[in-house]
């Protein structure tokens, strides 16, 4: 059994531990719970150990990221490539969010789709989880510079695929 | 348009992204990985121990009680002889089935030699 306060802290990050799956498995919600799963068994397994060389969230986010990063690859794997973004996994629309926001939120997800992983990572780190860049850096297991790298890139891109009129 | 701007928008992007999100309780998926250990399935354990022992009970009856080959008894008054038997059969071997006759008087235990004479 885990300790009590190990468990605490990864329920208080619960919720933003599977936005940042949701954001690893391009939004594929079944996908994202069972990597959650798969992370928590790993931790209560002993097999990803914090050693406080980082943050808490940054140590669980990057487990999450690796432990995401596998199941993507068995899927692809599984699929010989017939993946595609949010394929086969859409989650039942819910009936009190209105069509027209549905509807944006596709959009943008769709153009967050497009950016090469580690864009769309970086940027999902930085502006949607309150991260540094040096944290997003850690968290996606390369050197700051590539991050900043990635980071600029991606602003850029993500900027011209939401074009002018996008969320102002 | 400033990189403030931009920013916001991103911001305000990723906000929108994340806005459908349904995330599962907490409770739900940490007791679905506790569940998953392996040395916290005392269901599939137990199965898993029942079958290795009733395997094994099973194992050992029938090593007690299984048919056994008679021990001791061979076919009588026939013998079979196989058509390239003389294959196994040495030439010119002469087997001896009987003590063969000696001569007493070669025996030296039996008759000692004369003492010899004219010697110092």
């Amino acid at each position: 059994m885990a300790p009590p306060d190990l468990e605490q802290q990864i329920a208080a990050l619960h919720p933003a531990s599977f936005a940042w799956a949701l954001a690893c498995t391009r939004w594929n919600a079944a996908e994202a719970e069972e990597v959650l799963q798969s992370v928590y068994l790993s931790i209560l397994e002993g097999r990803s150990r914090f050693d406080g060389r980082s943050t808490f969230k940054t140590w669980l986010f990057s487990v999450v990221r690796n432990v995401a990063a596998r199941a993507r690859r068995r899927h692809w794997l599984a699929a010989r490539g017939l993946w595609r973004f949010g394929a086969g996994s859409e989650p039942d629309p819910d009936p009190h969010t209105s069509l027209a926001s549905r509807q944006r939120s596709d959009r943008v997800r769709r153009a967050l789709g497009q950016l090469p992983a580690r864009q769309r990572e970086v940027l999902d780190l930085v502006f949607f989880h309150e991260m540094s860049v040096e944290d997003a850096a850690s968290v996606m297991g390369v050197g700051l510079g590539t991050a900043r790298t990635h980071y600029h890139r991606g602003k850029l891109r993500l900027l011209e695929l939401l074009g002018p009129e996008e969320l102002r | 348009m400033t990189p403030g701007d931009d920013e916001a928008r991103i911001r305000a992007a990723l906000a929108e992204a994340h806005r459908e999100d349904r995330t599962p309780s907490f409770d739900s998926v940490w007791t679905a990985s506790e569940r998953a250990r392996p040395g916290h399935r005392p269901t599939r354990r137990w199965l898993v121990l029942s079958a290795a022992l009733a395997a094994a009970i099973a194992a050992g009856v029938w090593v007690v009680a299984r048919p056994r080959p008679a021990t001791g008894w061979h076919p009588t008054g026939t013998r079979w002889i196989g058509p390239t038997d003389f294959l196994l059969e040495t030439p010119d071997l002469v087997t001896l089935h009987t003590l063969p006759p000696l001569d007493p008087g070669a025996d030296p235990l039996v008759t000692p030699p004369p003492a010899r004479r004219g010697l110092p």
